[in-house]
C-alpha cells in the first residue's frame, strides 16, 4: 500500500493498475491498459452529476483515466419514478446500467462505497478496504436524509413502513404497493421539508400522481399535503391550479405544516398544529450533503460551498463537488438536469487543470424541470444561470427563463424526449 | 462606513450565520435577493429559494463575465443544450429536435425567432433570452459541424 502514497506516478500506476484489474468489471481490461498513462480522476457517485462529469471527461480527454464509484448495480432515474407512482410508467423505463458509460467511453464503474477521503495521500478509501489514488476527486453524492429530526422514523422498522421513495429504487415501488393496497376511501399524507430539499417541484408533481390514480381507481381517497414551507416552492399557481380543476376535494394543501415526529404506533403525522391520522404517509425529512462529503460542509452544516469556475470546495482545493449536495447559487434548484449540467462544466475545469490550462471564467448553466400534473399534462419551469464576476456566483440572466403558461400535453411529449435525451447525455 | 453600521452588519452577519436555516424559510418564496450593494462580498446570500419557487424574477443586475468564445467555452457552452437535444446536438429522442449538423444560418433565424416570439414554443422563447447573439453565432458555428 505504501507505493500508493508514493507521489511518484509510475510507480502509483503500476498499484492503482492491480487495484483497478482486482476491482473493475469486465469489459473494460483493455480501455483500462491504454488509458492507465493518463492522470487519474476518481468520482464518488454515479448519478446525474458523477456519470455526466465521467462521460464528458472522457469525451473531452480520452488520456485521464477515470473510475466511477457506485454503490447500486444501476441507475435508476428519480426523474420520472413519480410517474410509477402514478401508474403510467414502470420501473424498467427508469431503470439503466452503466455498461455504455464502461464500453463506449471506457469509464472505470467500480461497485462499492467510499468511506473516505483522504486528501494528504489523495487517495480514496472504500469500505471493501480497497483505496483508489487520484490526480483529482469529484464528489457527487446527492443527498442523505435526517431521520434524526423525526424521532420515530430514526429506526430501520420504522423507516421501511413510513417510506421517502425520494432516492428512486426499491422504495418507489414499496410506495406504489402500498398506495395499491390502501382501501379506497382512505388518506395519503406526504410531508415535505424546508426547502432547499432535492427537487423543489417533486413532492407536488407527486400529490399530483397520487392524486391521478386515486382518481381512477379509488374515488373516495384523499391527497393531504403537509408542507414546511410558508408556500408551494415550486410552480405555485401552476399545482394549485391543478389541485383546483383536476382533483377537487381530493388534494387538501396545507401551508406551514411542518411535520415534527410519526406516531408509528397508531400511523398518526405529528404536526406543530394537531395530528393526523393518516393511511399511507411518505415522510420526506429535511436533506443534506452525502455523508462522503462530510468534510466538505460549509454552508448551514448541510451543505457545501464551492468555487462556481472550478467546482472545487470552498475549504480544500483539489476536491470537486456537485449535484444536490452543493450549497445552491440564487434560484439554482437541486436538480438532475442542473446536476447534468454541473458534472460538463466540473469535466471541462478538470480537464483543463490538469492539462495546466485556464479553466472556463464564463461558465453557462440551465435548467429545465418538467412536471406531470397527470399522466398525460405537464408544466415546466426554465432558468439559464451565468457566472457573476462580482458576487463569484452563478445568476440567472436577467428577462429569461420562465414557467408554462398553462398544463398541457405537448410537453408531456417534450418531457419524456427530455428524459431520453438527458438518461443518454449521462450515461451513453 | 461608521462604526454603527460596521456593528450591524457584524451582528447580522452573525445572525445570518446562526439563523440560517430558519432564514431560509423565511425566504423560502422569495426571489432571491442579493445583498444590498453596500455589503461586504463575504455576506453570502444565506440560503436562497430553489430556482423553481416562483417563475425567474429578474434580480438587480448582475455582472457577468464576458462570454467565453474560444474553441473550448462554445464547447461547454453548446453542451447545455444537450440535456434536452442529446449530446453534441444529436437527439435520441422523438419529439425534441436535434441540434447537430443544422444549418448555420437556419439555427441563427430559429433562435432570433424564439427570442422575438415569432416562432410558436412552449419553453424555448424563455431559453433563447438566456443567450445572447454572439453565442448564439457561436454555438450555431458548433453545431453546423457535428455529424448527426
Amino acid at each position: 500500500m505504501t507505493k500508493i502514497m508514493n507521489n511518484n506516478r509510475r510507480d502509483f500506476i503500476k498499484v492503482s493498475g492491480a487495484l483497478a484489474g482486482a476491482s473493475a468489471i469486465a469489459g473494460c481490461a483493455n480501455i483500462t491498459s491504454s488509458a492507465s498513462a493518463g492522470p487519474k480522476v476518481v468520482i464518488v457517485g454515479g448519478g446525474y452529476g458523477g456519470a455526466t462529469a465521467a462521460k464528458y471527461i472522457k469525451m473531452w480527454a480520452p488520456n485521464v483515466d477515470v473510475t466511477v464509484v457506485e454503490r447500486n448495480t444501476s441507475f435508476v432515474s428519480c426523474p420520472i419514478s413519480n410517474l410509477v407512482l402514478g401508474g403510467s410508467q414502470t420501473m424498467a423505463a427508469i431503470t439503466m446500467s452503466y455498461d455504455t458509460l464502461q464500453k463506449k467511453y471506457g469509464v472505470k464503474v467500480v461497485r462499492g462505497e467510499a468511506s473516505a477521503i483522504d486528501t494528504d495521500k489523495k487517495v480514496v478509501r472504500l469500505a471493501s478496504g480497497d483505496a483508489l489514488p487520484y490526480d483529482r476527486v469529484i464528489l457527487s453524492p446527492g443527498v442523505d436524509l435526517m431521520y434524526e429530526a423525526l424521532p420515530g422514523l430514526n429506526n430501520a422498522d420504522a423507516q421501511a413502513k413510513y417510506l421517502h421513495a425520494w432516492k428512486a429504487g426499491s422504495q418507489t415501488l414499496a410506495l406504489r404497493k402500498q398506495l395499491e393496497d390502501m382501501p379506497d376511501g382512505g388518506v395519503f399524507a406526504i410531508s415535505i421539508p424546508e426547502a432547499p430539499y432535492r427537487c423543489p417541484p417533486g413532492p407536488y408533481e407527486r400529490a399530483c400522481q397520487v392524486a391521478d390514480y386515486f382518481k381512477k381507481t379509488k374515488p373516495k381517497s384523499k391527497v393531504l399535503i403537509l408542507d414546511a414551507n410558508m408556500d408551494v416552492t415550486s410552480k405555485p399557481g401552476l399545482f394549485k391550479k391543478a389541485w383546483a380543476e383536476m382533483y377537487a376535494g381530493m388534494v387538501e394543501y396545507r401551508p406551514q405544516s411542518k411535520l415534527l415526529d410519526v406516531d408509528t404506533k397508531t400511523s398518526t403525522a405529528k404536526l406543530e398544529f394537531g395530528d393526523e391520522k393518516v393511511n399511507v404517509l411518505n415522510a420526506l425529512p429535511p436533506m443534506k450533503a452525502g455523508a462522503i462529503a462530510n468534510p466538505f460542509i460549509t454552508a448551514n452544516k448541510r451543505w457545501c460551498e464551492i468555487n462556481w469556475l472550478t467546482y472545487e470546495a470552498k475549504n480544500v482545493p483539489g476536491v470537486h463537488l456537485l449535484g444536490d449536495a452543493l450549497q445552491i447559487a440564487p434560484l439554482m434548484p437541486k436538480s438532475a438536469h442542473m446536476a447534468n449540467n454541473h458534472g460538463k462544466t466540473c469535466a471541462a475545469a478538470v480537464v483543463a487543470l490538469l492539462a495546466g490550462e485556464d479553466v472556463n471564467d464564463s461558465p453557462t448553466l440551465n435548467n429545465t424541470c418538467y412536471s406531470f400534473v397527470s399522466a398525460e399534462k405537464v408544466v415546466h419551469v426554465a432558468s439559464i444561470h451565468k457566472y457573476d464576476t462580482k458576487d463569484k456566483t452563478m445568476r440567472t440572466v436577467p428577462g429569461s427563463g420562465g414557467i408554462s403558461s398553462s398544463a398541457n400535453e405537448l410537453e408531456a411529449a417534450y418531457a419524456m424526449t427530455w428524459a431520453k435525451n438527458i438518461w443518454a447525455d449521462t450515461l451513453a | 462606513m461608521n462604526t454603527n453600521t460596521r456593528y450591524l452588519r457584524h451582528v447580522l452577519s452573525s445572525a445570518a450565520v446562526l439563523f440560517c436555516v430558519n432564514v431560509s424559510i423565511a425566504i423560502a418564496q422569495a426571489p432571491a435577493t442579493p445583498a444590498a450593494s453596500a455589503a461586504p462580498p463575504a455576506a453570502k446570500p444565506a440560503q436562497t429559494a430553489p430556482a423553481a419557487s416562483v417563475a425567474p424574477v429578474a434580480p438587480p443586475a448582475p455582472t457577468f463575465a464576458p462570454s467565453n468564445l474560444t474553441p473550448k467555452g462554445v464547447r461547454s457552452m453548446a453542451a447545455t443544450c444537450s440535456a434536452c437535444h442529446g449530446t453534441n446536438g444529436v437527439s435520441v429522442g422523438g419529439s425534441l429536435a436535434g441540434l447537430a449538423g443544422l444549418n448555420k444560418d437556419y439555427f441563427v433565424l430559429q433562435m432570433k425567432n424564439f427570442k422575438e416570439g415569432k416562432r410558436d414554443a412552449t419553453l424555448m422563447h424563455q431559453i433563447a433570452k438566456g443567450y445572447n447573439e454572439a453565442e448564439i453565432n457561436a454555438m450555431a458555428d458548433f453545431f453546423a459541424t457535428q455529424k448527426r
